[in-house]
This record gives structure tokens, C-alpha cells and sequence, in this order.
């Protein structure tokens, strides 16, 4: 009786093997065509860091204090910052980060004391040098303005 | 123009050589077609999208990669068997087109309607197994040799099962002649009266074309591409054109034994030609391969051949002489 019920049941998971792969075929797919579509990043994904856009002012609040140049364990930040002297307060006209060098640590981001930093979701990353690691953040935020 | 077309076709050469025409070109189609199928199927199953670039919805993609297989250098291996080499490929291809001559797409339909259709088609589908091990032996190495031999082993196996499962059909119509056999299901299905008989077929059929989850002979995993290891450019195109129409041959056989042919179901063709539900249910079945292929994995050696001997010959068996035994009865 054995014989007949080893078939019976073979059978039978393979039809339920069959059912599996049928609900999969109707499945909308999940590929997504990649140059013509592109995902929207989770908030949480770490790109290289930039400078956040406060709404109040619609422009950021760095002031060149140097805090994250000094506390980055890699040394990748380079900042260079002027005084506006209308104003009285000081703002930044440089600041260079070596993305190739950066280990994502996110000190910088966490130190910063006007939290004016954040990551970006930047994921096309891929360049033909060493140096196209080298972004220039106010740049990069002027840019992504328009 | 219609009296040419009806000078040709009225006579007997000129039928045969239109005919031959027309299975050339349809069974070229209907291999790249399947290869698109078989992609796209694969593709969504798996929760992709498959071909999709060449024309619309990558129905050109097989075509640009036959002329890619056509451009490519044929390279023969150094220490093969030359003769046997070259012949293989055209052995492979050949045997399958000829069960074209009798299949009954519709009622007027099959080129010549011989009385042994159905010996033609499972002694000339026999030969495919011959060119299999003349491809691995004259290719002088260890994989196509080992895929070739596997095959034969699995062929023989499956064969007996098919045999005695399609018996029992021609026990019951009494006649070899295909377009009997479709006739005589004008009124029930036969998969209806011998459902045992048709899932061994369908089993079997999947086996003697070296399909998943029976492609043992081409494991990829084991034997690199198996008896076609060593086949570059058009000929490696030939074996898998073969596959294809292959698979399409044995699933039309298995819509003219167990599912009624060109009629509709139970007699009501619902105003729609005959030649449109044969192909219909050829292509459900060839759809069904398919999905086999891409649900269950592969078995292994032993596995298959016991499941042959163990399982699918004493069924196939006792089918008959149940059969038998009802016919003698009524």
C-alpha cells in the first residue's frame, strides 16, 4: 500500500510546487528598467553627505566652524569659509569632501552644530578617476537648487 | 493565380513539395517562437521580465540570435570523430520534421494522412536518440559522451512507458491512422476515458525531450552542456532547434491522442476552426513543459530511471490490460 501512497503524495507536492510557480507568473515584476527607471531611495540610504536646505531660509546654515573637518576619522572634509561682513556671520565657499576616501561613519553628520549636514541618496557614484571622488558640497547644493 | 495554386496543390508532388515548404518555414517559427516563450515564461515566473528589448516585447530577440549563431565559426574539435561530428547535427534535425508529414492540424490539414501515422511519428522521434549518442561519441569527450550515454539510457526507460501508454489509445480506435484516432473523440476527449494513460504520456513525452525535470543528458551543472558541449555556431543552433520542435511535435501528439485534435470539446467546435484549437491546445501543453521546467529541479540518475521502472511501466501496464479487458467486455 506503500507504493500507492509515495505516488499519491509525490504527486500531489508537485502540484502544489506547480501552484507556486503559477501565482509567481502573475505576479507583477519586480525588475525595473534600470537607465530609464530609477528607484526612489529610502530616506535612509547613505550616500555622500550634504548640506541640508532649511525651509526658512531656503538655504543652509553652515557657518564654517570646522567641527567636521576635525572630528572625520578618515580626513576626507576640507572647508574653507568667508566672512560676511553686511551680515557679521561667517559662511562657507568651499567645502571639498574625498567620497572615495569616506568610510560613512557619520561623525560628521552628528557633530555638526548647526545639524546642517545630512546624507544625501546619491547612488551613481561611478566616475573614471580617483579625483572625480572629490565633491565640492556648495557646489552640489547650489546645483541641486534649480 | 488560383488556377495555379489549385493545379499545384491538386497534384500529388506538387502538394508534397508545398507541403514540405510550409513545414520548413512553420517549424523555424514556431522554434524561435518557443525559445521567446520559454524566455518570457521564465522571466515572469520568476518575477522578471525577460526579453524585451528587440521589437515589440523582444519578439526579434531569438531572431537576432539565430543570425548571431549563423555568423559564428564552426570549430571542430581537433581528436573528434570528423565525419560523425557534422553529421550529427543534421541527424538531430532531420527525423524531427518528418512527423510534420502526418500531423492532423485540421481535417484537411495533415500532408499525407497514412494509415501508420502514429508509427511514423514515434519511429522517426526514436532516431533522435541515435544522432544524441553520435553527437557525444564523436565529439571525443568525457562530458558529451556521458550526456550521450545518459540519454540513451533515460530513452530507452521512457520509451516503453510512452509506447504502452499511447497503446492503449490505438487499442480503443483500433487504427494507426491519426485523423481516425481524432475522429473517433468527436464526441469525449480520450484524456477523459484514459487519464492514467495521458499523464504517463505527458511524463514521458517531457522525458524523451530531454526537458526539465528530466534534462539529466544536458545538466548543466554537471556535464557542461552535455552531448552538445563541443557544437559551436549553426550546429549547436540545429540541437536546439530540434529541442524546440521536438517539444512541439510530441505535445501535438499528445493533443491528438488524449485531447481531441481539431475538434472543440465535447463536439461543439463554437464556430472556431479547427486548425486554431489544435494549435490552441499544442501550445496549453507546450506551455505546461515549460512551467515544468521552471518549478521542479532536476532528477537524479538513478531517481529517474527507478521512477521509470518502478512507477511508470507497471501503471502503464496495468492501463492496458484494463483496457484491454473493458474493450473485450463491451
Amino acid at each position: 500500500m506503500g507504493y500507492f501512497k509515495d505516488i499519491l503524495v509525490g504527486g500531489w507536492s508537485l502540484v502544489k510546487g506547480l501552484e507556486v510557480t503559477i501565482k509567481r507568473l502573475y505576479r507583477p515584476v519586480v525588475t525595473l528598467q534600470y537607465p530609464r527607471h530609477k528607484i526612489e531611495m529610502s530616506p535612509s540610504y547613505r550616500g555622500h553627505i550634504e548640506l541640508k536646505r532649511f525651509p526658512d531660509t531656503g538655504s543652509h546654515y553652515c557657518v564654517a566652524c570646522g567641527t567636521c573637518m576635525r572630528v572625520c576619522p578618515s580626513g576626507v572634509i576640507k572647508l574653507q569659509g568667508e566672512k560676511d561682513k553686511a551680515l557679521d556671520v561667517k559662511k562657507v565657499v568651499h567645502y571639498y569632501i574625498d567620497f572615495s576616501h569616506c568610510s560613512l561613519c557619520g561623525l560628521c553628520v552628528e557633530s555638526c552644530p548647526m545639524q546642517t549636514l545630512e546624507f544625501s541618496t546619491e547612488y551613481e557614484l561611478a566616475d573614471e578617476s580617483r579625483w572625480d571622488g572629490v565633491i565640492d558640497l556648495v557646489k552640489y547644493f547650489e546645483e541641486s537648487a534649480i | 493565380m488560383a488556377g495555379v495554386m489549385e493545379h499545384v496543390l491538386g497534384n500529388e508532388v506538387g502538394r508534397l513539395i508545398v507541403g514540405l515548404i510550409v513545414i520548413l518555414i512553420f517549424s523555424q517559427l514556431n522554434a524561435l517562437f518557443l525559445v521567446w516563450l520559454e524566455r518570457k515564461v521564465a522571466g515572469h515566473i520568476q518575477v522578471r521580465i525577460g526579453p524585451k528589448e528587440v521589437g515589440p516585447f523582444g519578439l526579434l530577440q531569438t531572431i537576432v540570435d539565430g543570425l548571431k549563431l549563423i555568423g559564428k565559426e564552426l570549430i571542430t574539435p581537433k581528436r573528434a570523430d570528423k565525419i560523425l561530428f557534422i553529421i550529427a547535427p543534421v541527424l538531430v534535425f532531420v527525423p524531427v520534421l518528418v512527423p510534420f508529414i502526418v500531423l492532423p492540424f485540421s481535417k484537411s490539414l495533415p500532408l499525407n494522412d497514412m494509415n501508420v501515422g502514429l508509427l511514423v511519428v514515434f519511429s522517426f522521434s526514436t532516431i533522435n536518440v541515435l544522432a544524441i549518442l553520435i553527437a557525444g561519441w564523436g565529439s571525443n569527450n568525457k562530458y558529451a559522451l556521458l550526456g550521450a550515454i545518459r540519454s540513451v539510457a533515460q530513452n530507452i526507460a521512457y520509451e516503453i512507458p510512452l509506447l504502452l501508454s499511447v497503446l492503449s489509445v490505438v487499442l480503443m480506435t483500433k487504427t494507426l491512422q491519426m485523423s481516425k484516432i481524432v475522429e473517433a473523440q468527436s464526441s469525449y476527449w480520450f484524456f477523459l476515458v484514459q487519464p492514467i494513460a495521458a499523464l504517463i504520456y505527458f511524463i514521458c513525452a517531457t522525458a524523451e525531450t530531454n526537458r526539465a525535470p528530466f534534462d539529466i543528458p544536458e545538466a548543466e551543472s554537471e556535464l557542461v552542456a552535455g552531448f552538445h558541449t563541443e557544437f559551436s555556431g549553426m550546429r549547436f543552433g540545429l540541437f536546439f532547434l530540434a529541442e524546440y520542435t521536438n517539444v512541439f511535435v510530441v505535445c501535438a501528439v499528445a493533443t491528438t491522442l488524449f485531447l481531441g485534435g481539431w475538434t472543440g470539446p465535447f463536439g461543439y467546435s463554437l464556430g472556431i476552426p479547427g486548425i486554431v484549437w489544435f494549435l490552441a491546445k499544442t501550445y496549453l501543453l507546450v506551455f505546461v513543459i515549460m512551467w515544468f521546467r521552471w518549478t521542479f529541479p532536476r532528477l537524479r540518475f538513478d531517481q529517474l530511471i527507478t521512477f521509470s521502472w518502478k512507477v511508470l511501466i507497471p501503471l502503464a501496464l496495468a492501463n492496458l490490460v484494463i483496457t484491454a479487458g473493458v474493450i473485450k467486455l463491451i
